[in-house]
């Protein structure tokens, strides 16, 4: 049952790891993804909102009566009052620009890690490079340009506006122009605004896998591209220029924090799996044993008891109310009924047995007796008829000489076929004395072969005394009727004996018939048959002793010393009983013995079985009446009990316990 | 049957000893020639009765197995000799049992005399009597028995019938 449920617990364990792997494991990858993509969208709107910002501060300076009239060469001094360094540093652009309509740079400073330099080292804005007419001439009052510029400083945000008047009407003066470079610093600012772990890469000097950036650059819009490590989930967007052209990689670093929590809860779920379903074998495996297991456990040894012992008065006798109760219950009946059903089959074959054997002796013997018979009685009549002849008067007249010749010759004759007669006779004599002789062998033989059969065993059955003394009680003829009383003790229902059932029950019979009819004898109007039990250990082995006592005719010492001898009877006429003798034998087959005494003629008499004590079955009835009971019974009047009957034995008295 | 024929008797037993004793005790056996002269001497120098040693009364026949008793009687009533006595014994194994042959034969003969001798039958006497009837031709007698006055029994009963 164990390994069982230990199989049971693996295999709830490994299907759990399937479901837990298969199902919550990707979810949580999945919503890492989620996560990894809002990181990079996050970045790029991040991104998107610094150019506009960038617009709006364009926006605001453009449309200014002093730039419009700067950049149509009426206000010089707006330059030195407006456009210095701290103005530049307050509004966060690295590049601010003033073109007239013709595209001539009017004003301009670049800041390069706070330094002043060259805007033409920006190698883009030149007027005659094609690529910047976007962003130097504007032909209408609400043109507006921006974007990102790969220059040949790095990476730069743009945004550029005609300048015209503060109430935003032309003519267009020029254009303003102002920038920021895509640098260290703009990244750790990206990084602390988005909360996302940043990484770009310039197209074509990139660190990235070609095959990855070309598979980055080519998916389509509002479709990322994921790479995954053990620690991060690297999602990819591109940024284009002003141009439309593939210019930049954002890389949005996100740790896998979330596939981390998603492994500590599969692996969580499955350890609590593991561990609830280990308590609940536990508990399972304990409630199976208490409820299931040990009962069937006791129900199994019981039957390998039975079996072993043989024993059907054995019971379970469980006081449970379930199945397992209702099913021992069952086979307590079963054994009960099976019990009695043995107990009649024994009966049964023990009866037509000796049926069987008496027709089969009888016309054995008697079959063997015929001829015997019949060689006799032919004999007889031979002998009869040779001892009728009439020799001696024959040979009377032989001897007279008066005799005429005629009748001598025949009387001649006729003593010789008289002597030739007798000597036949002899002769079948012989024969039928040999047929008698193997006859009577043959009596014999069959004899000895009873008496083979007659060393048997019988069959042992443990027996409870009330039932064996209560059937055998019946063979008293007038029960029921006043006079006579059978008293057996009470509690006699509490001592088994090992004995052969129909043997004991004739013995008890015989012992109480005997009773009843010393009673009879005694010629009381009133009389008491009292049968009573006790335990008694002799020789290191359990025995119970039954007695049969009566207030009848008793005996005499010297009747006591032959009673068990064959053919002894002390009743006038007819014998109803089968003999002391026969039931002395019948206990030693059974390893008993039996025992007899009286106080004297007319003072009634009590026999003693000795029987090997049985087991008591598991009777919900009570404890076995032992000791209790012993040392009530053990010591009779004029009687020695226990080792000192065994001493008796041992020392030979012949009649204090006959052995058959 | 006149007084001077012989009585015809079938007898089934499986003890070859005792349907020996049977053919003894009913003088199935030649008389000896000593033994004729002798009764007819006797007879003739001292005027007395021949004696029944002498005198042979039955005409035996003899079997083992209740089968070959049936077969015995049917040959006996087709060739116009039926059987006067069928004795039987009433435990005869391995064959049939002397009951069941006894049934049959009487349906072969209802005049036949059937006799049984058994030294044990679980058999009952009204259970015979049913199966074998009528009554009044039915005997039972118990082995041992002395066969000669089985004999004079049997001769009685043919007499009587």
């Amino acid at each position: 049952m164990s390994v069982t449920l230990l199989a049971v617990i693996a295999s709830m364990g490994l299907l759990s790891y399937l479901v837990l792997s298969t199902t919550v494991a990707p979810a949580f990858d999945n919503l890492e993804y989620a996560s990894a993509e809002k990181n990079i969208v996050r970045v790029e709107n991040a991104i998107q909102n610094d150019l506009q910002n960038l617009s709006a501060i364009v926006g605001d300076w453009a449309p200014w009566d002093d730039a419009h009239a700067f950049a149509r060469g009426e206000n010089p001094g707006f330059p030195k009052s407006n456009l210095d360094l701290p103005t530049m540093d307050n509004l966060a652009v690295d590049l601010l620009t003033i073109y007239d309509v013709d595209g001539k740079v009017l004003w301009c400073h670049l800041l390069r890690g706070g330094q002043k330099a060259d805007y033409e080292s920006l190698g883009i804005l030149n007027s005659d490079n094609p690529q910047s007419a976007a962003l130097i001439y504007h032909t209408k009052l609400d043109s507006r340009v921006e974007g990102l510029v790969q220059t040949a400083l790095g990476p730069m945000q743009l945004s550029s506006q005609p300048i015209i008047t503060s109430n935003k009407t032309g003519p267009i003066a020029g254009t303003m122009l102002m920038g920021r470079f895509f640098n260290a610093e703009t990244k750790a600012a990206l990084e602390e605004r988005t909360e996302v772990s940043l990484t770009w890469h310039v197209l074509g000097d990139s660190a990235l896998d070609a095959a990855l950036e070309e598979e980055i650059v080519s998916a389509t819009p509002h479709s990322f591209t994921y790479s995954v490590t053990d620690r991060e989930v690297h999602a990819f967007g591109v940024l284009s220029d002003l141009y439309g052209k593939p210019m930049m990689i954002l890389q949005a670093n996100t740790p896998r924090q979330i596939s981390a929590l998603g492994n500590k809860t599969v692996d969580g779920a499955l350890l609590f799996l593991l561990g609830a379903g280990l308590v609940v074998a536990v508990v399972t495996w304990f409630l199976l044993r208490r409820i299931i297991v040990l009962p069937l456990e006791r129900l199994a040894n019981h039957i390998t008891g039975i079996r072993e012992s043989g024993d059907l008065s054995l019971r379970l006798n469980e006081s449970r109310g379930d199945e397992l109760g209702a099913l021992a219950s069952e086979f307590d009946k079963m054994t009960l009924e099976v019990h009695d059903a043995r107990r009649q089959l024994l009966d049964q074959s023990f009866k037509a047995g000796k049926a069987d054997t008496a027709a089969e002796v009888l016309h054995n013997i008697r079959n063997a007796m015929t001829p015997l018979i019949n060689g006799i009685d032919r004999l007889s009549k031979n002998f009869r008829f040779a001892s009728g002849l009439r020799v001696q008067q024959a040979t009377e007249e032989l001897a007279n000489a008066a005799c005429q010749a005629d009748r001598r010759d025949k009387l001649l004759q006729y003593i010789a076929s008289a002597f030739s007669h007798i000597q036949k006779t002899s002769e079948d004599a012989i024969n039928d004395l040999e047929v008698a002789s193997r006859q009577a062998r043959q009596v014999e033989a069959i004899l000895s072969d009873q008496e083979r059969y007659a060393n048997v065993a019988p069959v042992i059955e443990n027996l409870e005394l009330q039932a064996i003394v209560e059937e055998a009680a019946l063979v008293i003829p007038h029960k029921d009727q006043p006079g006579v009383v059978v008293d057996v003790e009470e509690g006699l229902d509490h001592f088994y004996v090992r004995a052969h059932r129909v043997g004991l029950v004739q013995v008890l019979g015989n012992l109480i018939l005997n009773a009843y009819e010393s009673i009879e004898r005694a010629k009381c109007d009133s009389g008491t048959i009292r049968v009573t039990a006790s335990h008694e250990i002799i020789d290191g082995e359990a025995m119970v002793r039954l007695t049969v006592s009566d207030s009848g005719s008793g005996f005499a010492e010297d009747v006591r010393n032959n009673m068990f001898q064959r053919g002894f009877s002390s009743k006038e006429g007819h014998q109803r009983g089968l003999g002391l003798h026969w039931c002395a034998n019948s206990l030693s087959n059974m390893g008993g013995r039996i025992a007899a005494e009286s106080k004297g003629p007319g003072l009634g008499a009590a026999f003693h079985v000795l029987l090997p004590a049985g087991g008591v079955g598991r009777r919900a009835d009570g404890p076995r009446a032992s000791e209790k009971t012993l040392a009530r019974q053990s010591s009779p009047a004029g009687f020695r009990a226990g080792d000192a009957a065994a001493d008796d034995i041992k020392e030979g008295l012949p009649s204090e316990y006959a052995t058959g | 049957m006149q007084q001077d024929e012989c009585i015809r008797v079938l007898i089934a037993d499986d003890d070859q000893h005792i349907l020996e004793c049977y053919r003894t005790a009913f003088g199935d056996r030649e008389v000896d020639e000593s033994t004729q002269t002798l009764s007819t001497l006797e007879a003739e120098l001292f005027e007395s009765p021949t004696d029944s040693l002498a005198r042979r009364r039955f005409d035996v026949v003899a079997c083992s197995q209740g089968r070959d008793a049936i077969s015995l009687a049917a040959e006996a009533t087709r060739t116009g000799k039926p059987f006067d006595v069928v004795i039987h014994d009433v435990r005869k194994p391995p064959g049939i049992d002397g009951v069941e042959a006894g049934s049959r034969i009487r349906q072969l003969d209802p005049e036949v005399e059937i006799v049984f001798v058994t030294g044990f039958s679980d058999v009952t006497m009204s259970e015979l009597a049913r199966r074998v009837p009528p009554p009044v031709k039915l005997h039972y007698f118990n082995k041992p028995l002395s066969f000669m006055q089985l004999a004079e029994s049997v001769a009685d009963m043919v007499r009587a019938g």
